[in-house]
């Protein structure tokens, strides 16, 4: 040690502690508090001295973590140089007063730990000397002050995180301050060895320290902490303090036993629910306090035996519950009082799987090795399936009390035996003293008889074989006579037949020790047994599949092969005397076998055994032959021969053993015979099977008890007896196996078998273990066994069954729960295609049969109604046509009156049909704007199809190209795809009329496939929809762009029917108000009346042609009810009365009406003309077209000339030169109807004739030789002549009359004229 | 973040990790333990369960269960909860071996039996600093699901804890709050290093 501290660190340390005074930031300067310490706790005592008052000063930090690691410094300083204690103690008592409760613990913490040196090295050094250096004085002065301290706030009342920590360091003291009864109580031998300190070292030759008043201190101080728990103080603790006391207490407990008969008293009387006050949280203390108590029973020391059935009759009132766990522990405490538990006990957890049935008791083969064996043992074995699964002696609880007598009886044997038997062994102490117990109660004779049997069937297997084979080193190296042998056989037979195995221990353990090896051995030594031989001590690592071989031996090998089924249990053997008979020639090849047993026993040991036992059976006579052949027998099979039949075993699985295979039962018998003859009171054997030699019999019993199930079927009482099939086909341990025996049998005739129940039964099992509260694995492989089980037969139903059959619906149904793969398959069953293609004729059957299933299964099980409802859906948009039609049927009829989903319904059809149109949901329905855009553009877009993707990049709209992006990412879907995604939402339509109104919306957007999937659809539709009010509704406010889809619907509304007055009041206040388009007035035009019609003709006509044409048919046929609306004169008439330019409508449309008109010769016949044009001719002023109609109607009908000669004369009467239009009509009508119309051109006035005959020069030359006939010459005036130039006067009067004539003409008419020919001339042009 | 958390519950796969992914990505200083004798994991059947020692990479038994049945070990969840707590630590780890990573403040059990080996493994161990260690058991069936639940309740509870000065002073509080917010009974005991 260097006294003077090196400068450089010393700089270091002090710029390290600045920093630390001045650093601002928490993080850092804790860090920098750590490098502190680091450093600090290098140095040596002198260094720190100085620097001491620099960490006190730390402590002045006004943040709390910085203040709790300058304690833990200064603790961590205190503890490695304890000359410090003096300053540190008094600085510590400051801390322990910190406003912070972190602050005040740590105290605490570093306070016991330099409590604990202190006295230590007090002890130590008054150990070796009589004098004490002052300053050790001082220091413990200063601890027994800091010590003060702590205990004050340790009592005081109140609570808080401090007192938690200050009770803890009062139990330490109390520790420190009593004789560890544990630990050594001799100081160890120099003072380096870090030993745990034990007060029992000073011995009163202290000259300090008083180890009876210490003592006395601490159970004072027990005393107050007992006091803490008592009556009423608890009522003021909190529950964290009472967890803290009473684990305290129980450690104290624990570790002082001599304090038991204290601290336990208070333990026991602490009833947590009588200290829930204000709402402390019990079930902590309750916890605790039942922890305490089991680690409390667990002690082992002897003072703690009298409290153990108090213990016991607490924990029982704590927790029903743990009832088995209790009785566990106390059976464990009665082993545990004479072996050692602990090592027994980890034996036991490390074997469980195998240990657990294997009591002295059972050993019954069919048991499992799960831990539920309800069906064989008391009742106590079946409650050990809690949480701990151990071996435990199935005696009821008066037995083991009987035991528990005996035990303690017999005491004094051990402990006299244990002198003599600790020479021999000193590591198993606990077995030795059981052999002497053994050999104790043997030597009584029968008197002993009962006992001995209870402390047989007391003990644990492995226990009592361990006993047995440690009892082997008493044998004397010769081995004894066989009367013996049978006379101590006798002696144990005496036992009764109630228990199980007797084994005289010196006579089995030769037995145990061959048949553990070697079987044939066994046997052989059996015939051989006078010759001694001593050979190899061999260590064996017995498997099980030593059982394999153990039940051949004969006679003697039974009682052999039950210890060597308990040998099995152990870890690994003890080392075994095996005496082998040294005249059998093959004994080197024996030898050499048995070392193979350790690794690949089946491989070599089995063809070893048979070499050897085929050697034997030549060799010696006694040796029978049923050894020979049983074995020979077996060995091929893998069967284990060797039964357990314990008569009074309930469910021995002996019949089933026996008759599954004629070979074991063979064997058994051959076992049997001999046994009888040797040994005719012994009970039956006892032999463990190896897992697979198990499962190989539970399923070889399965089988035969699922085939006789087949059988008795008629016998009745099929519930119970399904529950059963169902429980061991679950429960056994081959479950895998078990369960598809079990399948095949449900499903080989599921009807016959009641496959149902038996299923259901199967299922609830699994579903149940599934569900259990255990741990992940188990119940993880619990639900894929259901899963597999449920899918397996469900498959199987569908796969087998008629698709009319209800089965796999009824099944579903009524399953505790369906996993995804079964809804898968019921989704392959709606949707054909997913996964598989579509089967042959059947599928549109199955389809059915999945479609009732996933209706019944929404009805039936609310809580996968959403999976099965997709289901649904998903096969209501199939792209198969029949697949779909079956779902939306079902969806549409059955699913959606159902409240609960229908709107569920609602939204996936209406996404479907948004899909179908390639829009967002979203978008359509924030956007209205978007609608009118897009619309736009698709309108822009049909006429040019090719062009779209250019018109929209040009129009930059970034709604319209966002569209046309999804038009041109290809989806732009089919006829049949718009279909499939629409047909579920139109049968919705015909549901709930008000959805309607969306495929107005969307038929503005939607793309061509899509208009013509809609327009494919609404005639059924509407049909079916009939007229609602919502439909009105829609009708009366459709959507702009949607007028195609309103034709479409008002045209199917009225066809064949008569529209109601609603819908026709609806569509003319539309076309009045909104849409000003006549065509939707058309499907209703049939039952207007006539003059609302009429006053309707100009929109009409201004139609395209097709239409006006439809409109006229309409018009003209009527309603069948009402008749034609309109006459065909009144057509035409309405036609003519049009006025191009009031009504504006060009004059083309017009004529084209007419052309339409004369096109219908069948019905604008000669007769109708001729009315019409009788009636035109009297209009004043006369229809623009008149004279047109005219000319159209002689050529149309020929025959009509007369009459229209007729109306030319009239329009002559007419002053038909007055309309200029008009004249030249009828001029060209004279023209065509010369020679006839000559006599009405005669009736003009002069001058007009003039005008005509200069105007149509082709008409004057017939004219004039008309007029040249002599009967009409004479009747012409003679003005007439003289235009004609018939006359004898000259060529120029005529021509000046003429001329006059014209121009009075033109004065009289002025007025109106001039105004006609305007007109006209404007609208002809 | 003032207090060291623990996670524990039997195998250090399921429970335990899912809150201690959980609690890391909260930014707690967090680690998880199983405290049973093996790690063991759900097999093709009850009776042969894989087992594994601690300390086994995650990633060893991921792949060693994606050769065994890739399809057995998706299914029930097992490859993709490997796969998530590959990403969290390197191999479950035992509590009983944890000496060696220093003390914690706070311990998360979730299941009785593992809160109880968890007590009495502090009782055995030396209690020698004094320094208090909170055991707080919430039962969570041993499910992916409810493992996820139980991660989301551990989660809310420490925040709780963690706004505390110390929870010396307040945990009876702090947990009948939380047994009254969730309608989950919780158990929990005090013990020392």
């Amino acid at each position: 040690m260097v006294g003077i501290m090196n400068p450089v660190s010393r700089e270091k340390l002090a710029s390290l502690s600045n920093s630390v005074k001045f650093a601002i930031d928490l993080g850092p300067k804790l860090e920098l508090c750590r490098q502190l310490k680091r450093d600090l706790l290098e140095e040596d005592a002198a260094a720190l001295s100085e620097f001491l008052s620099h960490i006190f000063d730390l402590y002045s930090d006004p943040s709390g973590p910085v203040r709790k690691l300058a304690t833990e410094i200064i603790g961590e300083i205190g503890v490695k140089h304890l000359e410090f204690v003096p300053e540190i103690a008094p600085f510590l008592i400051t801390v322990l007063e910190d406003a912070t409760p972190a602050v005040a613990r740590q105290s605490i913490s570093c306070s016991i730990d330099l409590f604990r040196h202190t006295l230590e090295k007090i002890a130590i050094q008054g150990l070796h000397s009589s004098e004490l250096d002052s300053d050790l004085e001082s220091s413990w002065s200063w601890m027994l002050k800091l010590k003060e301290k702590i205990y004050s706030i340790a009592f005081q009342p109140g609570s808080g995180g401090v007192k938690l920590v200050a009770l803890k360091f009062v139990e330490a003291v109390i520790l420190l301050y009593t004789p560890n009864p544990n630990g050594s109580s001799e100081p160890p031998p120099n003072e380096g060895t870090p030993i745990e300190f034990n007060i029992s070292w000073l011995r009163g030759r202290h000259p300090f320290l008083n180890v009876g008043d210490l003592s006395i201190e601490a159970s004072q101080r027990l005393v107050l902490l007992l006091d803490q728990l008592r009556f009423p103080t608890v009522k003021s603790l909190t529950t964290s303090m009472i967890v803290v006391l009473i684990n305290s207490l129980s450690a104290i407990a624990k570790k002082r036993p001599a304090y038991y008969g204290r601290i336990l008293p208070v333990l026991l009387s602490l009833d947590p629910p009588s200290f829930v006050i204000k709402g402390v949280h019990v079930y902590g203390a309750n916890n605790a306090l039942k922890n305490a108590l089991l680690s409390c029973l667990q002690c082992s020391h002897p003072s703690a035996a009298p409290w153990r059935d108090r213990l016991l009759g607490a924990l029982k009132e704590m927790e029903a519950g743990g009832l088995a766990e209790i009785a566990l522990n106390q059976v464990h405490k009665v082993n545990g009082s004479v072996e050692d538990e602990k090592d027994h006990s980890s034996v036991i957890k490390e074997e469980k799987p195998m240990t657990k049935a294997c009591d002295a008791a059972g050993n019954n083969v069919g048991r499992k090795r799960s831990g539920t064996e309800d069906s064989c043992d008391l009742a106590e074995t079946s409650d050990v399936s809690g949480k701990r699964v151990r071996s435990t002696p199935s005696v009821s609880e008066e037995s083991t009390k009987e035991l528990n007598r005996n035990t303690s009886m017999s005491q004094g044997d051990i402990s006299s035996a244990q002198s003599t038997t600790r020479k021999v062994d000193v590591d198993t102490g606990p077995v030795q003293q059981l052999v002497a117990m053994f050999g104790a109660l043997v030597a009584q004779g029968e008197k002993a008889v009962g006992s001995l049997g209870i402390l047989i069937s007391s003990i644990s297997a492995d226990l009592l074989a361990e006993v047995v084979i440690a009892n082997m080193r008493n044998l004397p190296p010769t081995h004894s006579h066989t009367d013996a042998d049978d006379e101590l056989l006798e002696d144990m037979c005496i036992i009764g037949s109630n228990t199980q195995a007797k084994y005289p221990s010196s006579f089995l353990v030769d037995v145990v020790s061959l048949s553990s090896t070697f079987p044939p051995i066994a046997a052989l030594l059996n015939s051989q047994q006078s010759v001694p031989n001593e050979i190899v001590i061999q260590k064996t690592e017995v498997d099980e599949e030593v059982d394999v071989m153990a039940g051949l031996n004969s006679t003697v090998a039974y009682a052999g092969m039950a210890h060597e089924a308990e040998n099995a249990l152990l870890p690994g053997m003890e080392k075994i005397d095996v005496p082998t008979p040294s005249d059998i020639p093959d004994v080197s090849n024996l030898e050499s076998g048995i070392p193979g047993l350790d690794s690949s026993f089946h491989n070599d040991g089995l063809s070893d055994a048979q070499a050897a036992s085929s050697l034997v059976s030549t060799d010696l006579e006694d040796a029978s032959q049923e050894q020979g052949t049983s074995f020979g027998g077996k060995s091929p099979l893998h069967v284990l021969p060797s039964i357990s039949i314990e008569r009074s075993e309930e469910l021995s699985p002996k019949a089933a053993v026996n008759d599954s295979s004629g070979v074991v039962s063979s064997t058994a018998t051959s076992v049997v015979s001999s046994h009888s003859f040797v040994l005719p009171k012994m009970s039956a054997p006892v032999v463990n099977l190896s897992d697979d030699q198990k499962d190989d019999v539970q399923k070889l019993a399965y089988i035969r008890i699922i085939e006789a199930y087949k059988q008795i079927a008629v016998a009745g009482g099929s519930q119970v007896r399904s529950s059963l099939l169902a429980y061991l086909g679950v429960e056994l341990p081959s479950e895998l196996d078990l369960q598809k025996l079990l399948r095949e049998h449900i499903l080989s005739d599921y009807i016959n078998h009641e496959g149902h129940e038996l299923t259901l039964r199967v299922l609830y099992r699994l579903f149940g273990e599934a569900e259990e509260e255990s741990d992940f694995f188990s119940c993880t492989t619990a639900a894929s066994a259901y899963e597999t089980f449920l899918l397996a037969v469900a498959e199987t139903l569908r796969d087998t069954f008629p698709p009319s059959d209800k089965s796999l619906s009824k099944l579903l149904g009524e399953a505790p729960c369906l996993p995804k793969s079964v809804l898968n398959l019921l989704e392959c069953l709606c949707s054909p295609g997913i996964s598989e293609k579509a089967e042959d004729s059947q599928s549109g059957d199955r389809v059915t049969q999945g479609l009732s299933t996933v209706w019944s299964l929404i009805l039936l099980r609310p809580p996968i109604r959403d999976v099965c409802l997709k289901i649904a859906l998903q096969s209501a948009v199939h792209h198969l046509e029949e697949v779909r039609m079956k779902a939306i049927r079902l969806v549409a009829n059955k699913l959606y009156p159902l409240p609960s989903i229908s709107q569920q319904i609602e939204d996936f059809a209406r996404e479907m049909l948004l899909s179908a149109v390639n829009i967002d949901a979203a978008e359509i329905t924030d956007a209205e704007g978007l609608i009118i855009e897009s619309h736009k553009d698709s309108e822009l877009e049909r006429p040019s199809h090719e062009h779209q993707s250019m018109s929209s990049t040009g129009k930059d709209i970034s709604a319209v190209s966002h569209q046309s992006e999804t038009y041109q990412s290809g989806s732009s879907p089919s006829v049949p795809e718009a279909q499939r995604c629409m047909s579920l939402y139109f049968a919705l339509c015909t549901k709930k009329h008000s959805l309607f109104g969306q495929i107005f919306i969307v038929y503005s957007s939607a793309s061509k496939a899509v208009k013509q999937a809609i327009h494919r659809h609404i005639p059924i539709l509407v049909r079916t929809m009939g007229l609602s009010s919502d439909l009105l509704e829609i009708i009366s406010d459709p959507p702009s762009g949607s007028e195609n889809l309103l034709m479409q619907v008002l045209q199917t509304l009225t066809e064949g029917t008569v529209p109601s007055a609603e819908l026709i009041f609806t569509i003319k206040k539309l076309f009045d108000s909104k849409l000003k388009d006549v065509e939707i007035l058309v499907p209703v035009l049939p039952f207007l009346p006539g003059d609302e019609v009429l006053l309707l003709f100009p929109y009409l006509v201004n139609l395209p042609l097709d239409k006006f044409q439809a409109a006229l048919t309409r018009l003209l046929q009527g309603s069948s009810q009402s008749g034609p609306v309109l006459s065909p004169a009144e057509v035409l008439i309405a036609i003519h009365g049009i006025d191009p330019e009031r009504d504006g409508i060009p004059l083309k449309k017009v004529t084209d009406a007419c052309n339409a008109c004369f096109e219908q010769r069948h019905i604008f016949t000669q007769q109708i003309l001729a009315k019409v044009l009788n009636q035109l001719v009297e209009q004043i002023p006369l229809p623009l077209l008149f004279m047109r109609t005219v000319l159209q109607a002689i050529g149309a009908f020929p025959g009509l000339v007369g009459f229209i000669m007729e109306i030319l004369s009239r329009l002559v009467s007419k002053q038909i030169w007055k309309y200029p239009k008009l004249w030249v009509g009828f001029l060209k009508c004279a023209l065509l109807t010369k020679p006839q119309s000559f006599s009405v051109l005669l009736q003009l006035p002069p001058p007009q004739l003039e005008n005509a005959l200069n105007r149509t020069a082709a008409l004057k030359a017939p004219l004039v030789a008309h007029a040249s006939q002599e009967n009409i010459r004479t009747s012409l005036p003679r003005s007439v002549l003289a235009v004609l130039g018939l006359s004898p006067e000259s060529q120029s009067s005529s021509q000046v009359q003429t001329s006059q004539a014209h121009t009075g003409d033109t004065n009289n008419s002025e007025k109106d004229a001039v105004a006609e020919i305007s007109k006209e001339s404007s609208g002809a042009s | 973040m003032k207090f060291r958390y623990a996670m524990v519950c039997s195998s250090n796969q399921n429970r335990s990790m899912e809150a201690h992914c959980l609690l890391k990505k909260q930014g707690f200083d967090v680690s998880s333990y199983g405290t049973g004798t093996h790690v063991k994991l759900p097999g093709p059947s009850l009776r042969e369960p894989n087992v594994y020692e601690f300390g086994t990479p995650y990633k060893h038994m991921f792949d060693d269960l994606r050769r065994k049945d890739p399809e057995l070990y998706k299914r029930n969840g097992i490859l993709p909860m490997l796969k998530r707590n590959l990403s969290v630590k390197l191999a479950p780890q035992r509590w009983q071996d944890n000496a060696a990573d220093g003390y914690f403040d706070i311990v998360f059990t979730f299941e009785e039996k593992v809160f109880d080996m968890v007590l009495e493994d502090l009782h055995n161990r030396d209690q020698v600093l004094l320094k208090s260690v909170l055991v707080i058991n919430l039962e969570v069936k041993d499910n992916h699901e409810e493992a996820a639940v139980g991660a989301r309740l551990a989660l809310d509870l420490c925040e709780q804890i963690e706004a505390v000065e110390s929870w010396e002073d307040s945990v009876d509080d702090i947990l009948i709050c939380f047994e009254n917010k969730h309608r989950r009974k919780l158990l929990y005991s005090i013990s020392f290093y």
